[in-house]
């Protein structure tokens, strides 16, 4: 699963350490989300998703082929 | 929706490191005192037992801290003990296996040596899901 969490989170100016604090988790876990390694949870994605104030699924997306 | 994703990284390191402290100070210590003294068989359990309940206490930090961490560092800890998990069996069951081969020094194998090996396998594990991660 692919995001725009990098982009976003830019766009703010936060760093990564800012948006974990926002969101409730480790530097380290938005790293691993930002670079795709660790896909969150649904809560944890809802709780981005409405911090950016975009829907869900305009920050996580699947990758080309992988939907099926 | 319960929400178990934002729950908010806790430091719990103080009474993790008191108990681990504690237990360290008391094993190398019993383990001193059943080396090197002669005691009665009812004092010598009693020093061998004295670090557990530390010990047991210094788990249980570290299950509530996981418990308390995020969802990442709760899925870094599970890996660690998919790869420690199996490598434990792997010994336990090669070394019985070997038992019956042939004959283990006591001094080699004993549960005194053996038991070191399953943080080791932990630790290693731990280490490796965070490298997967970073």
């Amino acid at each position: 699963m692919r995001n725009r969490l990098k982009v976003l989170r830019a766009e703010r100016d936060w760093s990564q350490t800012d948006l974990g604090d926002r969101v409730g988790v480790s530097r380290q876990a938005v790293t691993a989300i930002e670079t795709g390694k660790f896909d969150p949870s649904l809560p944890l994605a809802l709780k981005i998703a409405r911090l950016f104030g975009q829907p869900v699924e305009q920050i996580f997306f699947l990758e080309e082929g992988a939907d099926g | 929706m319960k929400s178990t994703a934002t729950t908010a990284p806790k430091r719990r390191s103080t009474p993790i490191l008191v108990f681990g402290t504690a237990w360290i100070v008391l094993y190398f210590g019993a383990r001193v005192l059943l080396e090197k003294a002669q005691f009665a068989t009812g004092v010598r359990v009693g020093i061998a037992l004295a670090p557990i309940p530390f010990f047991a206490g210094f788990l249980w930090q570290v299950i509530k801290g996981i418990r308390s961490a995020d969802e990442f560092e709760r899925r870094v800890h599970l890996e660690a003990l998919v790869v420690a998990y199996p490598l434990a069996m792997l010994l336990l069951m090669t070394l019985a296996l070997m038992q019956r081969a042939v004959e283990l020094k006591f001094e080699d194998w004993s549960y005194a040596h053996v038991w070191i090996y399953l943080p080791i396998f932990y630790l290693g594990g731990l280490a490796l899901a965070r490298k997967r991660y970073s």
